[in-house]
């Protein structure tokens, strides 16, 4: 028995291993010179350079702006959208209006289209009012685009709180922002962060509707990689290795830090216990 | 004074009609018990004396105010819901303080409070415990208690024993009975249970399918049922309700024949099981024994009596009866209540000491 639970062991961090390799590729070669990233046979032993990064920050002037509009663009839409969809969601499970069903499946369809599918009606909207390489334009966009996925994660967990809960609330006193906010929200945290993780990691790496509708004030991360990738010539490998890494660091953060609420949000709420 | 009046109260959900007209009084410092079979009405009752549903006529009143569109905080009512409905987010301190702090008394106010209900369900040993560390009996305790720490006069109590196991229930109802007492206020508490129905009433009210059956104190439910509802829906184990004919003053209902005068017509005869006897009182009968329940002091002896199924208890003194003999036994008439067919409602007793 014991033998096949290491083979078991084994494989599985094999599979890992296989899946992690290019994130490994990508890191380790941030911090190679030129020559050692093009090497061949590949060098796994080399003499690390920061030289990639101080380029980032130096000769690369928008970086910084860049970086910064993505953790601007993808915090204050993720947290405009959760609280939409949380207040969304309560009254979907509780008030149960007329045709909940249905508004519900309404709402995921805005999903099911891909965003090519819909980039040329919003471009000729953001066009039209003047809203191209606004903040607040690509910041509204995301959240319109975050809400309905979250109000399907939330309206799950909400379904899992008892309405005694609610009633309990109401019945002493309860103002219905005391019984939303102070009796049903700190019961549906692992959702609020489920939801606020999966729709960070969408819009930060989200490049179409960023490079279409957004302008060069509102660049983020993808678009600096895409457009940068080529920008001297050929492939400019030390740019990407650098960028990517410095890219990968606040979703890897953010997920580390939430991880147990992650798994939680991931069966939708489904699995819990009544207290 | 807290008096209960439900005076001519409906509800209705879509084509369902929950509640329909139903007047009761709960009288002042009393325990009210409401019973009746799951969806009879009896939570939408509590309920609307809550304050979380509105009826759509009739009025509620507590001592004489009309309450029935007064919002739930100001009503002076206590609620314990049928599920705990404990915060998992804060103590079980927290949550007994809850109504309190709602209602902004003051700190010192709020731990004499908390420390005198905790005390009262002895639970101060697990005021800084979270509810998901308590077992069922302690949740409960826990529910009851922030049910009870509102200043109210009047406390609702919606099935609160439900699901717990029975020695668990046995020791929460004997330590509710104590506190209604203690706390001179006036209790309405909804029961599915018969045994735990008994047990804490003081006075009865059974519900059927949205309309009163009958109320009064539980000695007279219990005793002179005033509809086949109420013989039915109290006692433990069921009461038989046979169905008969009277025809000239001659009451055939399965295995009895007795005399009771009064018009001709369809009857149903009712008879506790606890109310039957051996041969030889009165009305006699006899049926095949299919099963026998031994309760320790008591037998629960199932019969089929050509069809009909009876049940009674007999003293475990006599001995069980094997299953598949013949089991002769003896009513005493003024035990056979009788009841119209069409309407369910009580027609008196067959008195006569007449044997068939």
């Amino acid at each position: 028995m014991s033998w096949r639970r290491s083979l078991y062991h084994t494989l599985l961090w094999a599979v890992a291993l296989l899946w992690f390799a290019p994130v490994a590729w990508i890191i380790l070669s941030a911090f190679k010179t030129r020559e050692d990233i093009l090497a061949t046979p590949p060098k796994l032993i080399f003499t690390p350079t920061l030289q990639n990064f101080v380029d980032l920050f130096n000769r690369n002037t928008s970086f910084t702006t860049q970086f910064l509009n993505s953790i601007v663009l993808s915090v204050t839409s993720v947290v405009i959208a959760v609280a939409v969809s949380f207040l969304a969601a309560y009254a979907f499970s509780r008030f149960k209006p007329r045709g909940t069903n249905f508004l519900m499946f309404l709402l995921l369809s805005v999903r099911m289209l891909p965003g090519p599918a819909v980039i040329l009606p919003i471009f000729l909207m953001y066009a039209a009012f003047g809203w191209k390489d606004s903040h607040v334009a690509l910041v509204l966009f995301y959240a319109m685009f975050s809400i309905p996925f979250s109000v399907w994660i939330l309206k799950g967990f909400l379904d899992g709180v008892s309405i005694r809960y609610d009633e309990t609330g109401r019945v002493n006193g309860g103002s219905w922002a005391h019984v939303i906010f102070r009796v049903v929200l700190p019961q549906v945290k692992p959702g609020l962060i489920a939801a606020f993780i999966f729709n960070l990691i969408f819009v930060w790496n989200e490049f179409l509707f960023n490079f279409v509708i957004g302008g060069v004030r509102t660049q983020n991360i993808p678009y600096a990689l895409a457009v940068g990738t080529y920008s001297d010539g050929g492939l400019n490998w030390t740019f990407i290795a650098a960028l990517t890494t410095i890219y990968l660091v606040p979703p890897v953060l953010a997920i580390y830090a939430f991880q147990k609420y992650l798994l939680v949000g991931m069966t939708f709420g489904t699995v819990r216990g009544e207290v | 004074m807290a008096e209960v009046v439900f005076d001519g109260v409906c509800r209705r959900y879509g084509a369902t009609l929950a509640l329909d007209r139903v007047s009761l009084t709960a009288p002042d410092r009393m325990f009210t018990v409401l019973c009746g079979p799951p969806g009879c009405g009896k939570s939408v009752l509590l309920r609307l004396l809550v304050g979380l549903e509105t009826p759509d006529a009739g009025r509620v009143l507590i001592d004489g105010q009309d309450v029935t569109d007064m919002p739930p905080a100001r009503r002076p009512v206590g609620y314990v819901p049928q599920s705990f409905a404990l915060y998992p987010h804060l103590s079980v301190r927290d949550n007994i303080a809850y109504p309190l702090r709602l209602a902004r008394a003051p700190a010192a106010r709020i731990r004499e409070q908390v420390a005198r209900v905790a005390e009262l369900l002895s639970i101060g040993h697990l005021l800084d415990k979270t509810p998901d560390t308590l077992s069922g009996g302690e949740k409960q305790r826990v529910a009851v208690a922030r049910g009870l720490s509102r200043e109210a006069r009047v406390f609702v109590l919606d099935d609160p024993l439900v699901g717990l196991d029975y020695k668990l229930r046995e020791r929460l109802m004997a330590d509710l009975k104590t506190l209604g007492a203690e706390l001179g206020a006036t209790f309405l508490y909804a029961a599915s249970d018969p045994l735990e129905t008994l047990t804490m009433a003081q006075r009865l009210a059974v519900l059927e399918g949205g309309r009163l059956v009958q109320a009064g104190p539980v000695e007279e439910v219990y005793a002179e049922p005033a509809a086949e509802a109420a013989l039915r829906l109290v006692g433990f184990p069921r009461a038989n309700l046979l169905a008969g004919r009277r025809r000239e003053g001659v009451v055939e209902a399965g295995p009895l024949r007795f005399a009771a005068g009064g018009p001709d017509g369809e009857v149903l005869v009712g008879l506790r099981p606890e109310a039957a006897g051996p041969p030889g009182r009165g009305v006699a009968g006899e049926g095949v024994v299919t099963l026998v329940e031994d309760l320790g002091a008591e037998l629960v002896v199932y019969l089929d009596c050509a069809g009909e199924a009876l049940t009674l208890v007999r003293l475990a003194e006599e001995g069980a009866p094997a299953i598949g003999t013949t089991f002769r036994f003896g009513v005493d008439p003024a035990d056979l209540m009788l009841f119209d067919r069409a309407t369910g409602l009580a027609l008196g007793r067959a008195r006569g000491r007449e044997a068939a």
